[in-house]
């Protein structure tokens, strides 16, 4: 662990056990299917065998006879919703497309997208009554890819559909799946090429990926009597899930209680709503009854959101002395049947670890007949950084220098402009460079036939956003934290451990409890790796509120007058007279004599995100007999700010590297040619198991960001943005073979090497 | 005075300009000074009293969803961009 200017600290830095842990291994952790209630009715959807279909007639009356089937819903039962851009917290979406997704309107657009809901008194009946329903569908050709999608004569998806700039004004005059241009530029490219010794020029591919979360899709709902809704699942973002039903049902948001339970992974995915309207008009339709939804594999792979397929062109330049001097790039993005893809973020990730005034990238948001895509942990940069850091690494090759020394030379930091033009606050690029040049594992030689190394570096944003905490001290000392954001990887633990830091409390006196959207102010999403740095904003200024009531209430107690008191470890005592002291536990005793319940809240919108970086090392061996990749030893670097459970940042950040790996070498949405997905399951799909990866090795760098208390930056994306080119450019260190297609597959490897085909 | 960088596809609302100097002590004050010397530029941004929904802005290096009623600081620098999300 590099360490820069770390304070003392109590708790924060140490490893104590997640306040969740006991009820999470016992079993006893309540999760999205573990929710019965009273009544409870079944749901199941029915998806459509098409790729693109307009649909004709649909006929539910015979499925509405069935004994025991109580409810079912088509396009028809969502109320009318506007053609509009409604910003529902983290995330704009258009409201209409939204529904169009949830249950498909005049066409289908994707194999396996909603054309109708039925509710039963049990799963079976309602499976069966999926059955007899009647669709009629008038079959259209798919467009699967995004370049085919681009060319003027593809099929059309949206017929209505024209170009738009990023501020929704249209910009093109024909119809086209092209949904969104945007363009990056500064400097002058031409002329910076033109004074370049090396260019490098190239074309990559990446397929739509999936996050692979655990635990599918699951929403339990109740239409109460008295015309509220109540929704039970499993999200990133109950307040998300609240604003996005309110917005498809027309309700006002006071009208929708969400209840987040247990999270089984998200990384994105669990931020748009798939189950949970339908299950809310199944139990208005089915008198009020419970209707209970949950997805199999098979639907999450073909109708939640991955990530985008896309293709990339990336041409850079550099001067003889190693300075890169000028990127021109085209970035085309899938962003499945709606519009949306990450591919804006993609373009201002892609140079953010260097310092390179001459730039033009091209941006391109594109529908295709897939399913619309979700975020995927720092959404659009990873397969951006592959294009980037392959071309960084074929400039080192030809300019014969040590690509980590490029990287440093090159290197982004404070003041550096983005893309975007915003110059970037105090970052850790430079320092996580070093950390990896200086690393046991960099300076250790990599021998032996087909044996190769790679590294590249990631980046992204994080969030901020808006969160709410509440604090009540309890008599016997002991803090209740009720906070809004699902923690799904251990927030719970990270926000106890500010609080007691900030208090000078054990840790194990804190009790974290995440609540319902009745029960605490609004909070975003738990995404884009802002819960530990924005509700750990939150947290800090409610321990400040609490300080400054137990220093009222110490007054009271010693009696002092409150300007000759300060709070010191965990108590109140006399600046004059320190050993006038009372402790925070004796006058969380006394509180009721002394003025009543102390509690302390914060709101806020988190300004002061701190940027994250990674810089990651892998080595590789290929067999060449049957294309295996084999990876011998990975390290991540990463900039943390402050690690306030280094065990959870390790954690994350082996997380992402090990998706990443899936998405360099397995991971693949395969489609025939009549748009049907092929391998939707986890057979077909294959993610990294234990036996795939090595142990994943971690330096935390800690760069601490001045507009935290504690200096945190947010830890769970960036990790997955390099190892896709770390990867590659370990393979052509091995085998000499530059892959720009992913996966590089062990079928892609023998091809290449005996097929006479490359990348 | 402030001055409004622009993202490229708008630039030649601004006679081709990458940057733009203008008077204004608000966000919204200082998009109708740009919009004085880039015509159509304020429609372009704001929508119904507010920034469009798929923009962010960036002032002096922070970037949120800011009103327009906003205090922008002399010398501030202010960015438009495209919002993003996290996963």
């Amino acid at each position: 662990m590099t360490t820069i200017e770390r304070p003392r600290y109590q708790v924060i830095g140490t490893r104590p056990i997640r306040p969740d842990g006991v009820e999470k291994v016992t079993g006893r952790a309540l999760y999205g299917a573990d929710v019965r209630l009273p009544g409870t009715i079944y749901g199941r959807v029915l998806r459509s065998p098409h790729a693109h279909a307009r649909i004709l007639r649909i006929d539910t009356s015979a499925a509405e006879r069935m004994p025991g089937v109580l409810a079912v819903v088509t396009h028809r039962d969502l109320p009318a919703v506007a053609d509009g851009i409604q910003n529902l917290g983290e995330t704009a979406v258009n409201v209409r497309e939204l529904a169009a997704n949830l249950l498909a309107d005049d066409k289908v657009l994707y194999h396996g997208h909603a054309v109708a809901a039925v509710a039963a008194v049990s799963p079976h009946l309602a499976e069966e009554a999926l059955g007899a329903i009647t669709v009629e569908y008038e079959v259209l050709p798919p467009v699967l890819d995004v370049r085919e999608a681009m060319r003027e004569d593809a099929p059309l998806l949206d017929e209505s559909r024209r170009t738009k700039n990023i501020a929704g004004q249209v910009v093109g005059e024909r119809p086209s799946n092209i949904a969104m241009h945007h363009r990056f530029e500064a400097g002058d490219v031409e002329a910076a090429f033109a004074k370049a010794s090396v260019v490098i020029e190239r074309e990559f591919r990446t397929k739509m990926v999936h996050q692979g979360y655990i635990e599918p899709q699951n929403a339990t709902a109740v239409w109460n009597q008295d015309g509220t809704v109540t929704i039970w699942t499993s999200t990133q973002g109950a307040f998300a899930v609240r604003g996005q039903v309110a917005e498809l049902l027309r309700l006002p948001v006071s009208k929708v209680r969400v209840v987040p339970m247990e999270i089984g992974g998200g990384f994105g995915g669990k931020i748009p709503v798939y189950l949970e309207p339908l299950a809310a008009l199944l139990s208005r339709k089915a008198g009020g009854r419970p209707v209970k939804m949950t997805m199999s594999r098979t639907e999450v792979f073909q109708a939640t959101g991955p990530t985008s397929g896309t293709w990339i062109r990336v041409k850079a330049g550099a001067d003889a002395e190693g300075r890169l001097l000028a990127v021109e790039a085209e970035l085309c993005y899938e962003a499945g049947a709606f519009p949306g893809s990450s591919v804006n973020a993609g373009a201002m990730c892609m140079l953010a670890p260097y310092d390179v005034e001459n730039f033009r990238i091209d941006t391109y948001d594109v529908v295709v007949n897939k399913p619309k895509t979700a975020a995927y942990r720092a959404p659009g940069a990873p397969a951006a950084a592959f294009a980037m850091e392959s071309v960084v690494d074929e400039l080192c090759r030809a300019l014969k220098m040590d690509p980590l020394a490029f990287r440093l030379k090159n290197s982004s930091r404070e003041g550096t402009r983005q893309v975007s033009g915003v110059p970037f606050p105090r970052i850790g690029h430079e320092e996580c460079v070093r950390a990896a040049m200086e690393s046991d594992h960099y300076r250790s030689p990599i021998e032996g036939p087909n044996r190769g190394r790679g590294v590249a570096s990631g980046f992204w944003f994080n969030g901020g956003m808006q969160s709410t905490v509440l604090v009540a001290v309890n008599p016997d000392g002991t803090v209740n934290l009720i906070e809004g954001n699902t923690d799904i990887g251990g927030t719970r633990a990270s926000l106890a451990m500010q609080l007691a830091e900030a208090l000078g409390i054990p840790y194990e006196d804190v009790k974290p409890f995440v609540a319902d959207t009745d029960s605490i102010g609004h909070n975003d999403v738990t995404g884009g790796s802002r819960t530990t740095f924005a509700t750990g904003l939150a947290v800090y200024e409610a321990a400040m509120d609490i300080r400054r009531q137990m220093v009222a209430r110490a007054a009271r107690i010693l009696n002092l007058p409150e300007e000759d008191l300060e709070y010191v470890d965990g108590g109140v005592q006399s600046k004059s007279d320190p050993s006038k002291r009372i402790g925070f536990k004796e006058i969380a005793r006394q509180q009721a004599r002394t003025g009543g319940p102390i509690t302390g809240k914060a709101s806020l919108v988190a300004r002061g995100v701190g940027p994250a970086f990674s810089t990651q090392i892998v080595d590789v061996e290929v067999d060449p007999e049957t294309g295996k990749v084999t990876i011998l030893r990975y390290t991540v670097v990463q900039d943390a700010g402050r690690a306030i459970h280094p065990s959870y940042v390790e954690g994350q950040m082996q997380g992402g590297v090990a998706q990443g790996i899936g998405w360099a070498l397995h991971e693949e949405y395969c489609y025939d040619e009549q748009g049907h997905l092929l391998n939707a399951n986890f057979l077909d799909y294959r993610i990294p198991t234990a036996l795939d990866l090595p142990p994943i090795e971690t330096v935390i760098v800690e760069v601490p960001n001045p507009a935290h208390p504690f200096g945190v930056r947010g830890v769970g994306e960036v990790s997955i943005v390099p190892p896709l080119a770390a990867i590659a450019n370990a393979i052509y260190d091995a085998i000499g073979v530059r892959f720009t297609d992913l996966p590089i597959s062990p079928r892609r490897i023998v091809e290449a090497l005996y097929g006479g085909k490359e990348g | 005075m402030p001055t409004v960088r622009l993202p490229a596809l708008f630039r030649e609302r601004c006679g081709g300009a990458t940057a733009v100097t203008v008077e204004g002590s608000t966000l919204g004050e200082v998009l109708l000074a740009l919009d004085r010397r880039c015509p159509g530029i304020f429609e372009l941004l704001v929508e119904g009293g507010s920034i469009r929904p798929e923009l962010a802005v960036a002032i002096d290096g922070e970037t949120g969803s800011y009103l327009l009623d906003e205090p922008v600081p002399p010398g501030a620098e202010i960015a438009i961009l495209p919002a993003i999300a996290g996963g």
